[in-house]
């Protein structure tokens, strides 16, 4: 058995096993922190930085979702400074994420939204602009709208780690940082055949499945006179 | 006075092609030392030295090379970071150019210290002109016998400015896209290719010959009480003789860039590079130490014909180009703060702008992936700091400068 650790959890003194995270550690004891990069049948990766914690002596604050409990270690989950962290790194995604919600497929179940629903995030106070690219539709298979994407990198490990195809990759630096396939083409392979996995983890609108034909609206468009 | 060459000491002295110019001054006699010690031993004595990492973060090398020497495994790794991707750095080239074997000798005694069978040298890009030369010393070194513990190989750099961070340096040896890495693990634990590792600066690693030479007391007395030993700095900028200065730390940087660099007219100097401090010219008695201001050595001097907005601009630039694109805060950080900068250089910046560069300085600082994004708002912060008024005057021109 794990050895049991000792940490002040939000001035409650718990233990958890020794490997666990501050996530999974603070999961286990129903205290909620945001993640998106995260994904608990994934490696973490650190990217997003939504899930930092403050812990006490450390000059920065910590990602929970990659940094594992030590003996005496004293966390803060919801601080005023954790919560201002959390929500600026939302506005800085949603500062150059396209404005697109009413006519995207993920509008109520995208997580981005949701987590900005969560931290009571309106319009965000960065100016900057979008990030733009062409849409990928050319696959049967898939469709990608990298404008929409917020460079989790689910898709890549869940292709990687799960799907074992090794179709996407990271490209650029900085803020045109892409998820591409192969020289940055658009999406087209037929690794993507009965494929779903990295659809399915996209937490907002950048994967997508091409609407089938049947699905096409039938029938005429009706007007409604006003 | 407060010049003093210790990491220098061959340079310009020696033939740097030609190993028996450096074996004629005491070349590898360190090495020699180190060898009739026990690796914990050699250790314990560049422990006692207070020597501590020249590359910016100034942890100290002993505890590192400790903490990798007893880590579990047989498979070890060290690496000497030769990236110099700082902003206005250039001495790890003087030094790699006036005297390779010392570094040679260094990475051979650390090797030893910690239990190393492989080193690696990660050559900046650019300096690639400098590699036949690096190679041939690491080739007369074999030849002699003093590398039979450990290999070396010269790897060259992936020309980013993140790929001198260590954990995007470990990733880019690995034939990785130059990425960070989150920590912990640290690389003494789990390293390159997974392994215990030490990564130190070519700097840092040029003083220990000397250190098993004269022994750890003689390098403690240099220097200031946290801070021991020298500092190599790269001078340049409005100063008449920019160039490369040794001095003990704890000198007052008055000193360097008025008395040796001879700087007459300074508005403002940037300490430690792109992601360094920017300081007005009352701050020159403040003394260079790594409880003050260091950073890895760089340091440019603006004159007063230099506009502080415009500096802080380029640099910003400069950092976004080169965030890797991992975190959140610091890719679009950077951008917001470029954006936003921009404004200002256009005449159209605003109060509320500046308190928004206020608000994300504190959020990139506190929850950035690693060093680059975490030191990025450096200038915005330092030059609010000490040139508010350079964003004052623009907010009040606003509408009379359109452009
Ligand atoms: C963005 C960034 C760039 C860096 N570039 C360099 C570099 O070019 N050379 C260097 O020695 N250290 C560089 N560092 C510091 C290294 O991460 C590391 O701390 C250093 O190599 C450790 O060696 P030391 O302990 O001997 O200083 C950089 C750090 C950051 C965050
Ligand atoms: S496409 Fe979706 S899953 Fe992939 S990195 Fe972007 S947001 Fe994350
Ligand atoms: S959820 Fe922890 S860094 Fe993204």
């Amino acid at each position: 058995m794990a050895k049991e650790i000792e940490v002040t959890l939000n001035d409650n003194k718990v233990t958890g096993a020794e490997g666990m995270t501050i996530l999974d550690l603070a999961r286990a004891k129903g205290i909620d922190i945001p993640t998106l990069c995260y994904v608990e049948d994934l490696l973490p990766t650190g990217a997003c930085r939504l899930c930092v914690v403050e812990v006490e002596g450390s000059r920065t604050l910590v990602a929970s979702c990659h940094t594992p409990i030590a003996p005496g270690m004293v966390i803060q989950t919801h601080s005023p400074r954790v919560i201002e962290a959390r929500r600026q790194i939302v506005e800085l995604m949603l500062a150059s994420h396209p404005d697109t919600c009413l006519v995207c497929d993920k509008a109520n179940i995208c997580e981005l939204r949701k987590i900005a629903a969560d931290l009571d995030i309106g319009l965000p106070r960065f100016r900057t602009r979008k990030h733009y690219f062409a849409i990928e539709d050319v696959s049967p298979y898939l469709v990608r709208d990298m404008s929409k994407c917020v460079l989790c990198r689910r898709c890549i490990r869940g292709c990687n780690e799960i799907a074992k195809k090794n179709v996407l990759g990271m490209a650029y630096r900085g803020f045109d940082s892409k998820v591409v396939v192969d020289c940055d083409e658009a999406i087209n392979t037929e690794a993507c055949r009965d494929c779903d996995v990295c659809v399915s983890l996209c937490p907002v609108g950048a994967l997508s499945k091409p609407r089938k034909v049947e699905e096409k609206r039938r029938g005429k468009v009706q007007v409604i006179k006003g | 006075m407060p010049e003093k060459r210790i990491v220098l000491r061959n340079c310009g002295v020696i033939d740097p092609r030609d190993m028996s110019s450096y074996l004629a001054h005491d070349g590898f006699k360190g090495l020699e030392k180190a060898l009739s010690l026990t690796p914990e031993q050699v250790i314990e004595e560049v422990k006692t030295s207070g020597l501590r990492g020249r590359g910016g973060a100034g942890f100290p090398a002993g505890m590192k090379w400790e903490l990798t020497r007893k880590s579990p495994g047989d498979e070890k790794y060290l690496i000497c970071n030769a990236d110099e991707g700082e902003v206005g750095t250039f001495k790890d080239r003087y030094i790699l150019q006036n005297d390779p074997f010392s570094l040679v000798e260094a990475i051979a005694i650390a090797g030893y210290a910690i239990g190393a069978k492989k080193g690696f040298i990660y050559l900046r890009a650019e300096y690639h002109y400098l590699r036949p030369m690096l190679a041939n010393a690491i080739d007369q070194a074999r030849a002699k016998g003093f590398l039979s513990h450990m290999d070396i190989e010269i790897r060259m750099g992936a020309g980013a400015y993140v790929c001198g961070e260590e954990s995007a340096l470990m990733e880019s040896i690995e034939g990785k896209r130059g990425e960070v890495r989150y920590r912990p693990p640290f690389p003494p634990t789990k390293g390159l290719f997974g392994k215990p590792t030490v990564i130190n600066n070519v700097e840092t690693l040029m003083n220990i010959p000397a250190i098993m030479l004269n022994g750890a007391r003689w390098f403690n007395q240099i220097g200031t009480e946290r801070s021991k030993g020298t500092k190599v700095f790269s001078v340049a900028g409005d100063v008449p003789r920019p160039g490369v200065y040794e001095m003990v730390l704890g000198s007052k940087l008055r000193e360097l860039v008025q008395d040796l660099a001879g700087a007459t007219d300074i508005k403002a100097i940037q300490i430690g590079g792109a992601t360094g401090r920017l300081i007005p010219e009352s701050m020159l008695d403040t003394p260079l130490a790594f409880e003050n201001l260091l950073g890895a050595g760089a340091i440019t001097v603006f004159n007063s014909h230099r506009d502080i907005i415009d500096i802080v601009y380029r640099t910003m630039e400069f950092l976004a180009e080169e965030s890797c694109g991992k975190c959140v805060p610091c890719r679009q950080g950077t951008e917001v703060m470029v954006e936003t900068l921009e404004r200002f250089m256009h005449g159209e910046g605003e109060e509320r702008d500046v308190k928004v560069l206020q608000e994300l300085s504190s959020t990139m600082m506190l929850t950035s992936l690693c060093g680059l994004g975490q030191a990025a708002p450096n200038p915005v912060i330092d030059s609010l700091q000490y040139f508010k008024d350079a964003y004052e005057s623009r907010i009040k021109a606003r509408g009379e400068v359109k452009v």
